[in-house]
């Protein structure tokens, strides 16, 4: 037992130790390390050598992170960069993106986070302002909105490393026997599933994502826009989800189910199992992202391949087509502890550069985010369809400029889902997502 | 019964046949679509009506599991966790187990109480202050990261198990031992042990699975691909869009192996009850 | 236990009344080797649980911000448990977990327990059968519930289909509260009645023979002996069980924020979630920690209520 007791002190001296420094994190002031980095680090970013940590969650197709690296070390050869894969589930990806950098780790030092996080993590610190660093017109390149959604309080947290948006995959093969039309309007996108279901041709019409989680809010967003809708006013103070749009919206979307024209199992559906139905043959319309494309033309995944087609997502009747697609994507963002924040800028600028942003388009069929490289894909004949469809498409951002946006979110997916599963009404839904969603813009539960 | 009339035996037969057989359904089916799953391929999966034998069937979840994704070295990771945790827990949890189910310690009660006060709180919440303790230690990427929490966390339970199955052994065992002069720790060695052995391959086998399959500490505090375990390593196959099933299933497969191993076994120690009397009640 | 269990380990620490020094000493020293004994797994405990479990309650009583330095604390107050408990979030996520918490338990118990008993029974098999039945128990929650996910699903899931053949039309079983909330039930009980049937079969088989042997020379038939000797015998190992279930269900989260994600709806959001997304999601670590702490507070109340009731019963019997 001698050992023991030994080991018993050391520990116990340890742990004082550990306490007294966590509780030295715990009631540090915030704020002052990042300015401080600022002054010290040269702001062009010309770091050539060391070795620095990507934090990323796998893209849609395997190796696109390796690709990109070796690319990179390829152009800098004294650069290091080790991949740290990141867990699938975005959510889960945030929750250790925030335990590591808020316990004081200096790795990862660069991490790819959602396009929805800039507000979440600019307001708490969680994120180097990397306009600090990079002047406007490295800004400047990039495709007309992503900056500004990368933006909190006037400084831009994340550097856009590909694009990604809703479109609408049909069935060319079961237009064709049918004769109709690629639908232009929400309404006629509905006709024509009802047409192609009852006359046995598919399964189901039009699969979506309505779950209750982030995805449905997507598609809400791409529903509420059409119809002239908004989420909340610009300061972010006051939402507006009982308006007569976003009733037009939802009481449209649960019309879908209850007609028939999608099957009742998307108020369950995630991107996954509306994917899973769409490559199975079983249905005729899918609203998903761009990975679809490339996923319904594998033959080891999908049945449907070459009759696929890919389109703008239609808009309310009355509006001007097309649609609006909700924008997805990911950017990349340094951690604030980083000891390498100039080596880090080398790593993201070159991510931007004509070249990686030619990998990720061409070779890959992700959107890019540089307005040039993207024209100049969508112009080539042999561009994947997404990327054709999306220099022609509107966009729209989620009401994320707001560091409560996830609550926000929930309010307004939790209730909608409600809404379209039948167990309560439209209006009284909307009623109560827009008080939950008042309550979130307030910070509170 | 043993002692029941001959077809009071029948019947009770019957009942205990049928009873076996519900039982293997309900725990077997589900298991058999997991099975079957794994050998079929993506359009397989979303086959509707679904296949219920894999059509083709496909090795392909298997490779890519253990191809594209490192589940070897997450397989090696666990195995040195959940053993290591699991062995310090047996080791250390029966004695307190046992001397708090037999020596006299002031304050047992309390300590019970404490003990499963502990064991109910959320692990959420105490995942991020752990955080800060393993970040300053320079634990992180390491095994004892997840070891030691892992020890820490299953104690209370298995102290709990243990005890209560020490506190059924015969008092008379001891006493006779102690009349004898033998020492305490010597009667916990030969006496108490070998009878407890059921209870113990209880607690440790729940110590093992809980160690197995726990997903948010080793997610946060091993970062590095050479020590994330096999919870982690399946939360990094597919992609943001896409839960690859087939390849999940595969490796969940493959993961359960190492669990019916040490149940296969160590069975004598929960067989060893039957062979040494009757049947009970 | 429990209490029972309790009072018999405090019978215990007294020994027979004995004027002998001889005696005395050797209490003293078998005090200290009980301390001997058990201080190692206690120190373990206590320094890895104590100073989260604290930091957590600190976190609860703060007005308190994540930020990339850490926490930063501003003041001690009761506004998190304020906010929470006028939340109706919080209420629904209390009444559903303290809902799904008693009816699974219930069932898994009752279920757990006839397992065990038949299990026990078995003369030949009993290792294969231990082996099958740790499978649900061992694999991990997450993709057990992508199994349950996946033969739920409303397009191509196994259960529609046999569902939909023997005439029962295409129930979404995800997709309406009640029949999510069952559907999740039915996941849970398949992964946890092994838990209760494995503890239950241990301590049937170190139960003491000669007192089987006495009914039956009693001519004790086995319902008799079934209800007047194993069961009692039994009750601090089932009573046992019933405890870690009540505290693994009240606790749970891993099966509904993959099965449904806490829907649909809200439906299947317990407070494990609920506090998750509050804290990891929104980064409100005050009213997330509350969430945790307030529900730590109350499982402990229950636990120590059916701690009560149950000694209740051993008296009466």
């Amino acid at each position: 037992m001698e050992p023991k007791k030994r080991v018993r002190t050391s520990n116990r001296v340890r742990l004082l130790a550990v306490v007294v420094a966590s509780s030295s994190i715990v009631l540090a002031a915030c704020g002052s390390s990042s300015t401080a980095k600022s002054s010290s680090t040269s702001p062009s970013g010309s770091a050539t050598s060391g070795t620095i940590t990507w934090w990323a969650s796998p893209i849609a197709q395997v190796g696109i992170r390796q690709t990109l690296i070796n690319a990179f070390e390829k152009a800098y050869p004294k650069i290091h960069v080790n991949l740290v894969s990141a867990p699938t589930n975005t959510g889960t990806n945030r929750s250790q993106v925030v335990a590591q950098i808020s316990g004081g780790s200096t790795t990862p030092d660069v991490f790819m986070g959602d396009v929805i996080w800039p507000a979440q993590f600019g307001a708490h610190g969680l994120a180097v302002p990397l306009s600090n660093y990079l002047p406007s017109s490295y800004w400047a390149k990039f495709a007309p909105g992503l900056v500004a959604g990368a933006e909190y309080k006037g400084k831009v947290y994340g550097s856009p490393l590909f694009e990604d948006q809703g479109f609408l995959y049909y069935r060319k093969d079961l237009l064709a026997k049918a004769h109709l039309p690629v639908p232009k309007t929400w309404e006629q996108l509905k006709q024509e599933s009802l047409t192609l279901v009852h006359d046995h041709l598919v399964k189901y019409g039009f699969v979506w994502q309505g779950n209750s989680y982030e995805g449905l809010t997507c598609d809400f967003m791409e529903y509420l826009t059409s119809a002239g809708g908004k989420v909340t006013n610009a300061a972010y103070t006051k939402a507006y989800l009982d308006s007569p749009q976003a009733i037009q919206a939802v009481s449209f979307m649960r019309s879908l189910i209850t007609s028939g024209a999608s099957p009742a199992a998307v108020t369950t559906m995630e991107e996954p199992q509306a994917m899973a139905t769409f490559d199975a043959g079983d249905a005729a319309f899918l609203r998903n992202w761009d990975y679809a494309w490339a996923n319904s033309q594998t033959p080891s995944d999908s049945k449907v391949v070459g009759k696929v087609g890919v389109a703008p997502l239609p808009t309310f009747s009355g509006h001007s087509y097309p649609g609006y697609s909700t924008i997805g994507g990911w950017n990349l963002y340094i951690n604030p502890h980083s000891k390498h924040i100039a080596t880090d800028l080398t790593f993201i600028k070159w991510m931007s550069s004509v070249q990686a942003q030619t990998i990720l388009g061409k070779k890959y069929s992700e959107i890019p985010t540089v307005e040039s490289v993207r024209k100049a894909i969508a112009a080539q004949a042999s561009a994947p369809p997404p990327e054709k469809v999306a220099a022609v498409t509107r966009l729209i951002a989620r009401p994320a400029g707001t560091p409560n946006y996830p609550a926000l979110s929930t309010a307004i997916y939790t209730n909608i889902n409600a809404a379209l599963n039948g167990s309560t009404s439209v209006k009284s839904a909307l009623a109560s997502a827009e008080s939950q969603a008042n309550t979130a813009l307030s910070g509170g539960l | 019964m043993k002692f029941q009339t001959h077809t009071g035996l029948k019947k009770w037969v019957n009942l205990l046949n049928t009873s076996v057989v519900l039982i293997v359904l309900f725990v077997a089916l589900p298991l058999y679509w997991l099975i079957a799953s794994s050998f079929k391929t993506n359009v397989g999966i979303g086959a509707s009506p679904p296949q219920y034998f894999p059509d083709p069937l496909s090795i392909a979840n298997y490779q890519s599991a253990f191809v594209h994704y490192d589940f070897g070295i997450y397989f090696r990771n666990s195995l040195i966790v959940a053993i290591a945790a699991t062995f310090l827990v047996l080791a250390i949890g029966s004695l307190a187990g046992y001397a708090l189910a037999r020596l006299p310690i002031r304050g047992k009660t309390a300590i019970m109480v404490i003990l499963l006060m502990i064991s109910l709180f959320p692990e959420i919440a105490v995942v991020s202050p752990l955080y800060l303790v393993m970040h300053n230690l320079g634990w992180i990427d390491s095994y004892q990261v997840l070891i030691i929490p892992y020890t820490a966390f299953n104690l209370p339970f298995a102290i709990w198990i243990m005890r209560n199955y020490f506190l059924g052994i015969p008092r008379e065992m001891e006493e006779s031992a102690r009349v004898d002069g033998a020492s305490p720790l010597r009667t916990y060695w030969s006496i108490i042990l070998p009878q407890a052995l059921p209870g113990i391959f209880t607690a440790g086998i729940f110590t093992f699975t809980a160690c197995w399959t726990e997903f948010l500490m080793a997610l946060t505090f091993d970062n590095s691909n050479s020590f994330r375990t096999i919870p982690v390593g399946i939360a990094l196959f597919g992609s943001p869009n896409v839960i690859p099933y087939g390849t999940i299933f595969a490796a969940s497969v493959v993961a359960v192996v190492p669990i019916g191993i040490l149940v296969f076994v160590f069975r004598r120690f929960v067989v060893s009850g039957l062979t040494s009397g009757a049947v009970k009640g | 236990m429990t209490r029972s269990m309790l009072e018999n380990a405090t019978a215990n620490e007294t020994p027979p009344p004995t004027p002998d020094q001889q005696v005395t000493g050797h209490r003293r020293r078998t005090t200290r080797i009980g301390w001997v004994f058990s201080s190692p797994a206690l120190v373990i405990v206590a320094l890895v649980t104590i100073f989260p479990i604290a930091f957590s309650v600190v976190l609860s009583l703060a007005n308190v911000t994540v930020t990339g330095n850490g926490f930063q604390l501003a003041g001690f107050t009761f506004s998190n448990y304020s906010e929470i408990f006028h939340a109706s979030v919080w209420r629904y996520a209390l009444v559903f977990t303290v809902f799904y918490t008693v009816v699974t338990v219930a069932v898994e118990v009752i279920l757990g327990t006839l397992i065990g008993l038949v299990l026990e029974r078995l003369t030949k098999g009993r290792g294969l059968m231990m082996a099958l039945l740790l499978v649900p128990w061992s694999m991990i929650t997450v993709i057990s519930a992508e199994l349950w996910q996946y033969i739920f699903d409303g397009t191509y899931g196994v259960m529609q289909a046999i569902f939909s053949a023997i005439g029962l039309g295409q129930p979404q079983f995800l997709g309406t509260p009640t029949s999510a909330i069952i559907s999740m039930m039915v996941a849970d009980i398949w992964k946890t009645t092994p838990f209760v049937a494995i503890i239950v079969v241990a301590g049937l088989v170190m139960l003491p023979q000669e007192v089987f042997e006495a009914a039956a020379v009693d001519g004790a038939g086995s319902w008799t002996t079934f209800w007047r000797v194993t069961l009692p015998l039994l009750r601090p190992t089932i009573a046992l069980a019933i405890l870690f279930r009540i505290l693994q269900a009240f606790g749970i989260f891993d099966l509904p924020f993959v099965l449904t994600g806490g829907g649909p709806g809200t439906a299947t959001t317990s407070l494990a979630v609920l506090s998750y997304r509050t804290m990891f999601q929104n980064l409100n670590y005050g009213a997330g920690n509350a969430i945790a702490v307030s529900a730590s507070v109350l499982v402990l109340i229950g636990c120590l209520l059916f701690l009560k009731v149950f000694r209740a019963q051993v008296s009466d019997a």
